[in-house]
């Protein structure tokens, strides 16, 4: 039996009938049509599918889509707006802070939030705030660059010149 | 090489990235088609049985179920990596009489969503007859041990279709239980320079069956249409090899099996063999009409995907007083699991990883590799060199101390220079060795913080922790000889002044787009953002070896460059004509060709085109084309080591830093100082995004990474249980590429993403030593290993050895 549920997702509200014991995380893929959350190990362990839930990052395997109603959800797609880049995913570019690019879209969201919470993190705030991201190409070398680019209030300032 | 480079050796962004940072790239998992199906595959719970019966009665009666396949399915579908005619493939999509692994593939079903394909893995109903299991490669090759591939296989192998020679089968197989390869290489006269060495040393070394832990599970979508095509999405890591591998399995002509373009979410070598879950995909679409999807979830990533082969090692090297190798002696066995994998391939490549870094001039190297009932061993970045060079590069650094010289320096008076030749007939056109040595010493502050051998390290104890410094070299080929042999691009003009690169070229994070386009807009005189690259598409791109055996930049990037040069030719030429004035006189620079020195007689390669156009109707389309050992026909024989293998190698060094808790046993990776030759850098931020990657890999094997089984059972298949190097073990990372240039290579470049891997682990294990004065000789170095020694160290008085 299907269940009626309505998700709000990068601004949009999309009216739905899922299965009851579906995740956010198969909502959006496979019913919203929003494939940039990427499915890595469908256990909380390694953070590819993370995507904000009111501006917090959460592992979205691990939420049942119900239990996402009546909030603001953000996925990778909701980053850019009018075809213009967020300025993380604009560093990450600059500073090739990804390779295969399937951890990338988490590694973004989380980035996000980190440099919302603290404009200013310090190195060892970043890597404690990114342990989460599992990330098997790059070694985190130029993910960690990426981030410190846009830390000191760089991100706030591209964003509002956006 | 004169002229300055404009695209080629600069960090430009990459061509993919807009794609990946705004999640529009396309992964096989979220290709969608209307009508797809979903596919679960029944695995085998038991690591050696024999299958009596399978009734999928209830599963097909189940609603929403539209097909379900098992070994019956499958009868004439023998296949592998491995196909010669020494050792036919070992394999079928689906068990035929017998389970050899838990995770062997059973039975497969494809139903209208996944919930009830997992439901009717459930009602199929096998019959087992349980068979005594072994685990070990030394108890498997015991004559009263249980025989895992009992019947004789027949049959002719895809490497006679290549021209490979029809050989008698050959006796490896027959004479030791379970052995499913066997390598045997000898030059020089070994005893009589272990005779005259002034000193011999012989170890054991032991390394850990690892995972390639791709963030991106395997997956693949199948679509048979009614026309007669096999439409496939597949994780993969080379269109041409699968390609032909699936057309032979199933049946087809190779053109009707058609690869789509799919970004691959990281590879590092489990994604290049053909797995049952692909085969099943397509046949389950072929009956069933519709597309299938099959996704592995992560715990059969873990399991059936090739994990890096266990390997036991032993060395017995003898030196002369100056600290030169004079003979090796080299044992090899590993634990190929339930199939062979690339079991025979690997323990070749122990060799092969061995010959190009010191000179031994005498040698005799045995490789052994064992069937068993784990699961199944395959290529894993670098792909036998960590294990062999942990060994090589560990021992050395015992040898030194024993014979009181600093290992830097030892390494120093046995690494290979430019100009030497190979026992194989493999020519070091480039090598940067003693570059990539001495300048990891220099950066590292080698000297300073290793002291002089034999010196005091109790100076350097802060609180519980010490520091200590390790170094280690490796190589890396630059392509080998592999289906389809060669790479060929195409680059066509636009009239805009554009050009698009069409290359077979399969991006899995390395960064191939970006560099072979650099190599195009290089050699067009033109911007990055003027080539637009189409790739990955069986149907679209031509030939390709594939982005697995490091050829991507050597290979694929020298035919690249042909085509664009191809494109060149005739666009100066049509130039010549309009401009008046000789082809040789013209020069292309930010996309306008020019008379030399006359700025007053230019045009644009747009209108070049245009003109092209016009006058005969010719848009101006380059090809190129390069084989692997262009100029040599023989095959390199695994058993034997002989036959030239590559046209060029990659060289590393590498100095650890780590600091050890001598009260946890924790050990910390502070700083890698690496030096590589890669000839040219085709884009050094992609060069140093390779560098790093490997270097954290080879940190995580080196440290804390470890399939553990019981009973062939793996026991930690999740990233929970299986810990890899996260953002908080990330090291300093200093040290970049050397000067160096291959003649094979596009302007010069040659492999970099594989090599720096292998060089880590030994590094930090020297590293380790250094520090506290354990030596761990079985990787990981977990903190419980290196307590255990420490404790050990304590109790009797240092041994003399």
């Amino acid at each position: 039996m299907k269940l009626l549920i309505s998700l709000k997702v990068n601004g949009q509200t999309h009216d739905l009938a899922i299965a009851p014991h579906h995740t956010l995380l198969g909502v959006l893929r496979e019913e919203v049509g929003l494939t940039g959350t990427k499915r890595g190990c469908d256990d909380g362990d390694c953070g590819t599918c993370t995507v904000l839930i009111d501006g917090n990052p959460i592992t979205s395997c691990m939420l049942l889509a119900v239990d996402a109603q009546e909030k603001e959800i953000t996925t990778i797609e909701g980053l850019a707006v009018n075809g213009q880049l967020h300025p993380v995913q604009q560093a990450f570019i600059d500073h090739g802070g990804l390779q295969c690019g399937f951890c990338t879209p988490g590694v973004i969201l989380t980035a996000k939030y980190l440099l919302e919470q603290d404009p200013a993190p310090t190195d060892e705030q970043i890597r404690l705030g990114l342990a989460g991201n599992l990330c098997r190409c790059t070694g985190y070398v130029l993910i960690l660059e990426a981030i410190s680019a846009s830390r000191d209030g760089k991100m706030q300032k591209a964003e509002a010149t956006r | 090489m004169t002229t300055e480079l404009k695209v080629v050796g600069k960090s430009l962004p990459r061509v993919d990235a807009y794609a990946k940072v705004t999640g529009q790239a396309e992964f096989t998992m979220d290709v969608n088609l209307p009508g797809m199906l979903y596919g679960k595959i029944l695995r085998s719970p038991h690591p050696h049985a024999r299958i009596k019966n399978i009734d999928t009665s209830e599963a097909e009666k189940l609603n929403g179920v539209l097909g379900v396949i098992t070994g019956k399915d499958t009868k004439d579908m023998r296949y592998a990596f491995v196909d010669t005619p020494r050792y036919p493939a070992d394999q079928y999509p689906l068990a035929q009489d017998k389970v050899r692994y838990i995770g062997d593939e059973v039975a497969a079903v494809a139903a209208v969503n996944p919930e009830t394909a997992q439901a009717a893995l459930d009602l199929i109903k096998v019959e087992y007859e349980i068979l005594p299991a072994v685990f070990d490669p030394y108890e498997a090759m015991k004559p009263d041990a249980p025989t895992i591939h009992d019947a004789e296989i027949q049959g002719d192998s895809i490497w006679e279709e290549w021209g490979a020679e029809k050989t008698k089968k050959s006796d490896a197989n027959e004479k030791v239980n379970n052995v499913s390869g066997r390598t045997v290489i000898t030059y020089g006269d070994p005893d009589k320079a272990f005779a005259e060495s002034h000193h011999i040393r012989e170890d054991r070394f032991e390394t850990a069956a690892t995972a390639h832990c791709a963030l991106e599970p395997h997956a693949a979508v199948a679509h048979y249409d009614p026309a007669g095509q096999m439409h496939l999405w597949l994780s993969g890591m080379g269109i041409y090899y699968k390609r032909y591998v699936l057309s032979k399995v199933l049946e087809m002509p190779t053109s009707q099996v058609r690869l789509h373009k799919v970004y691959i979410g990281g590879a590092f070598g489990g994604k290049m063999d053909v797995y049952p879950y692909e085969i099943c995909a397509a046949l389950l679409s072929k009956k069933t009409g519709r597309p299938v999807k099959i996704e592995l979830t992560r715990g059969e990533v873990f399991t059936t995907t090739r994990l890096r082969f266990p390997t036991y090692i032993d060395i017995k090297t003898g030196v002369s007083k100056d600290g030169k190798i004079l003979s090796q002696h080299i044992r090899t066995v590993v634990n190929n699991g339930g199939y062979r994998g690339t079991g025979p391939v690997v323990i070749y490549l122990f060799h092969g990883w061995t010959a190009p870094v010191y000179r031994v001039k005498n040698m005799r190297y045995e490789g052994i590799s064992v069937w068993t009932n784990i699961p199944v061993g395959g290529p894993q970045r670098g792909h036998g060199a960590p294990q062999i060079r942990f060994a090589i590069d560990s021992q050395l650094d015992m040898i030194a101390e024993d014979i009181g010289m600093d290992p830097a320096e030892m390494m120093l008076k046995n690494v290979r220079k430019i100009g030497e030749t190979l026992p194989n007939g493999d020519v070091l056109n480039s090598c940067g060795l003693i570059d990539c040595v001495t300048q990891a010493v220099e950066l590292s502050d080698w000297k300073e913080k290793r002291g002089a051998p034999g010196s005091d390290r109790t100076e350097r104890k802060n609180g519980s922790i010490v520091r200590g410094v390790g170094i280690s070299t490796t190589t890396m080929i630059s392509g080998a000889p592999y289906y389809p042999f060669a790479s060929a691009g195409i680059v066509k003009l636009h009239d805009d002044g554009a050009a698009t690169l069409i290359s077979g070229v399969v991006e899995m994070g390395q960064g191939a787009e970006t560099t072979l386009s650099q190599i195009v807009a290089e050699e067009l005189g033109i911007s990055l953002d003027d080539v637009r690259i189409v790739a990955g598409d069986t149907e679209q791109s031509p030939i390709d070896m594939g982005s697995f055996l490091s050829g991507g930049a050597t290979v694929t990037g020298a035919a690249i460059r042909l085509a664009a040069a191809d494109a060149k030719r005739q666009l100066l030429e049509v130039a010549s004509e309009r401009l008046d004035a000789m082809v040789e006189e013209l020069d292309i620079s930010d996309g306008i060709v020019c008379v030399r020195d006359r700025p007053d007689r230019c045009m644009s390669i747009g209108d070049v085109v245009n003109y092209s156009v016009k006058k005969t109707g010719d848009p101006i389309i380059g090809h190129g084309s390069r084989k692997i050992l262009s100029g040599t026909s023989r095959y390199p024989s695994l058993a034997k080591g002989t036959g030239r293998w590559t046209d060029a190698y990659g060289f590393n060094a590498q100095v650890a830093e780590v600091e050890v808790d001598t009260e946890t046993g924790q050990v910390k990776l502070v700083r890698a100082t690496t030096f590589h030759d890669c000839g040219t850098p085709l884009n050094p931020q992609i060069v140093a995004g390779q560098v790093h990657g490997c270097v954290s890999t080879g940190q995580g094997q080196a440290l804390m990474e470890e399939i553990v089984y019981d009973d062939g059972r793996v026991l930690n298949p999740t990233f929970q249980d299986y810990r890899l190097p996260i953002t908080l073990d990330t090291p300093e990372t200093a040290g970049t590429e050397v000067e160096s240039f291959e003649p094979a290579g596009p302007f010069g470049a040659k492999e970099v993403g594989e090599g720096v891997v292998a060089q880590t682990l030994a590094a930090i294990a020297n590293a380790v030593y250094d520090a506290v004065g354990v030596r761990i000789t079985t990787l990981p170095i977990t903190p419980q290993k290196v307590l255990a020694a420490l404790e050990n160290q304590k109790k009797p008085p240092k041994n003399n050895k």
